[in-house]
């Protein structure tokens, strides 16, 4: 123990001395520190629920689809919707597109207020329950292959229901294509292209405004996935989108730039080898974790700047690789704990 | 003859005690972070006041928090591992006695995936540890009653029964799986592969005092271990007692086992290979074949743990993976070879 504390104390003198570029001078908001030398955890504010597309919304129905695996589906009716997904991503981009009260159900994932009272048709973490979800008669289900099993997709299928699948990656670039996927099974492309327009807009505002909060030279981050307590974390790499989230924030991935793609369960010194300035966490898993003292108690952990500093940002789950309309809102929210801005209210 | 067995003990004990020296340096050297051999070396000394430490800090804190922690668990593990497979060996009679496959390994993993589900934190973390014990113990002296006749276990009940404790424990840790919250699913899915990342001095420490009692145990009742070789009978006329000796041999193989799996893992057929290549080196003389086994095993999980960090970039894959690799060949060569001599051998 004595050994970890003496290990503990080197790495807190060793760490920031380096880092000691002063950044581009404070904005208009204020009193901002220098986000090198920050430390400690900070917490990204969770998002509301996302705003329907104002005016009327024009639905031809029936409405033939070409799903994202070729699968040409014909979709008749939509006041019994499931969207359902491991991010939540689909159950908000209905939502937004103003068929938020055609609902039915959520997965674990769906976090909004609004749906709070609706049935959980997911069990076991994210596999599909086909009979309730055959229980609450759905004309349409939107679906990606991030839940299964395979097989629950085919039973929905074969029991006659509409079932669109759109596609499981999620990230800047793909965001108005799924938008526009699932606006294409409710029948309203045109509702799609208006919200796709909408989030782009956000998404180009946001990474404007966080331009001006980063500093000249880039944070180097990784995202961690941490659950439990178990001697066990994963480096998510490019695949997962969280290359795509860090580099949005402004700052730059250190596991996307060391080739790092797929979820990796972390070696303890190959961590110290990527030795990032900050790290991103789950706010879930971090409790999950037993708290960031547990965390920084794991070796490999500690030995990094970002340990050295305990300079960690927790995002809420459901909002951390989502993505989705609420992409340029949730990048602002983590932006804001990454370079200690003030929030808004 | 004699001189000649008497050099053979010498050779081997040499060339087993300089192969550990060099497994361990090797080991020492490599890593994910890269540290030069020099600062390996100087950082080591430094502890003791030697020489200067290396002057990174990272450097220092790498080897001592993570690096050096993780060689030693994996001696311990090893050498618990190695004797325990030696003394199974000796109280059934029987060398394809292991805790892997007569069931002690899946019989701890019950206890351990109950509480890492249950009771995650109970005892202040040795929980999971005691709970593994418990069980392992349980499934030994489950598997010692019913495969045992007239003194000694045959190969073919032995197996089976350890396949018929297998299966039961088995289903029992998937029902834990299934019934456990994703936290806990992760580490009872790494659990039982096995592996050395995240050591801390903590759990070396713990793993040491239950070794070391175990290990000094078993060489202690060694000779009485080498007068059961003779027969129940002839042990009892040189005054053992043997359902004492037994009894407090399936504990102690019980206790090994559970130490090397609580914080490491499932790390499967080093009790197999290590006491039974030592037996064609030295021959079958348990006071000598003990340490022999307690070396052997170091030794293995050593050379197989620099695989399992160093051989994909930022990953740590499973040691389990590695000893299950050489082990599963080994068993059946072996198996092969007894129920060809007769199964009565």
């Amino acid at each position: 123990m004595a050994l970890l504390v003496g290990a503990l104390a080197l790495g807190a003198c060793g760490g920031p001395e380096n880092e000691g570029v002063p950044s581009s001078p404070a904005t208009q908001s204020g009193t901002m520190s220098d986000p090198h030398t920050m430390t400690g955890l900070t917490e990204a504010q969770s998002i509301s629920d996302p705003t329907p597309l104002e005016g009327p919304i024009t639905q031809q129905l029936p409405a033939t689809v070409t799903d994202v695996e070729g699968q040409v589906v014909e979709v008749k009716r939509t006041e019994r919707v499931l969207a359902l997904d491991i991010y939540g991503t689909l159950s908000r981009t209905s939502i937004s597109l103003g068929f938020g009260k055609n609902l039915v159900g959520r997965t674990v994932s769906s976090t909004e207020n609004q749906l709070e009272n609706l049935p959980v048709v997911t069990q076991n973490g994210h596999s599909l329950n086909v009979e309730s979800i055959l229980s609450l008669q759905p004309d349409l289900i939107i679906a990606d292959r991030s839940i299964g099993p395979r097989e629950a997709i085919d039973q929905l299928r074969s029991a006659g229901i509409a079932v669109v699948l759109v596609d499981s990656h999620r990230s800047l670039e793909t965001n108005s294509e799924l938008i526009n996927q699932v606006a294409q099974a409710f029948g309203a492309p045109e509702a799609g292209e208006k919200l796709a327009e909408r989030t782009e807009k956000e998404i180009d505002a946001a990474l404007d405004q966080i331009e001006e909060w980063a500093p000249e030279k880039p944070l180097d981050g990784a995202f961690l996935y941490v659950r439990g307590t178990a001697n066990v974390f994963f480096i998510l790499g490019a695949d997962e989108g969280a290359g795509a989230l860090i580099g949005a924030l402004g700052a730059r991935d250190v596991a996307t730039e060391n080739g790092i793609t797929s979820t990796t369960p972390a070696n303890a010194e190959s961590l110290v080898a990527l030795n990032p300035e900050v790290i991103f966490v789950m706010s879930d898993g971090l409790n999950s974790a037993e708290g960031l003292d547990a965390i920084l108690a794991r070796p490999g952990i500690s030995q990094t700047r970002a340990g050295a500093n305990s300079r960690f940002v927790a995002i809420p789950d459901g909002m951390a690789l989502s993505f989705g309309p609420q992409t340029g809102e949730a990048l602002l929210s983590i932006a804001r704990a990454l370079y200690g801005v003030p929030g808004e209210e | 003859m004699r001189s000649s067995i008497i050099r053979r003990r010498v050779t081997t004990f040499t060339i087993l005690g300089v192969a550990l020296l060099a497994g361990v340096i090797v080991s020492s050297a490599m890593g994910q972070y890269p540290i030069a051999l020099v600062d390996v070396i100087r950082g080591f000394f430094a502890h003791f006041g030697l020489t200067d430490p290396p002057k990174d800090p990272v450097v220092d804190s790498t080897l001592w928090s993570i690096r050096f922690p993780r060689i030693v668990l994996g001696l311990m593990v090893g050498a618990a591992l190695g004797v325990a497979g030696g003394v199974m060996q000796a109280v059934f009679s029987n060398p394809l006695a292991e805790p892997g496959i007569i069931g002690v390994s899946s019989g701890a993993s019950v206890g351990a995936s109950l509480a890492m589900v249950f009771a995650p934190a109970a005892l202040a973390g040795f929980g999971v540890p005691l709970a593994a014990f418990i069980s392992g113990l349980a499934a030994a002296l489950l598997v010692y009653f019913l495969a045992r006749s007239g003194g000694r276990a045959e190969v073919l009940t032995l197996v089976l029964t350890g396949i018929a404790v297998t299966a039961v424990c088995g289903a029992i840790t998937s029902m834990a799986t299934y019934v456990a919250p994703t936290t806990a699913r992760d580490q009872i899915v790494f659990w039982q592969m096995g592996s050395l990342n995240g050591a801390t001095w903590t759990q070396v420490a713990t793993v040491t005092v239950i070794a070391t009692i175990g290990i000094v145990w078993a060489w202690s009742i060694a000779p009485g271990l080498d007068a059961l070789a003779l027969g129940e009978n002839a042990a009892g006329h040189v005054g053992i007692n043997v359902q004492v000796l037994r009894i407090s041999a399936i504990v102690l193989a019980a206790l090994l086992t559970s130490a090397a799996v609580a914080y490491a893992g499932v790390i499967a057929f080093v009790g197999l290979i290590v006491p039974h290549v030592m037996r064609l080196a030295i021959g079958p003389l348990n006071r000598y074949l003990i340490p022999a086994a307690m070396l052997g095993g170091a030794l293995l999980i050593t050379l197989a743990d620099i695989a399992a960090r160093n051989l994909i970039p930022f990953a740590d894959l499973p040691i389990g993976i590695f000893t299950a690799l050489v082990g599963g060949p080994t068993f059946f060569v072996l198996l092969r070879h007894k129920l060809r001599l007769g199964s009565s051998v």
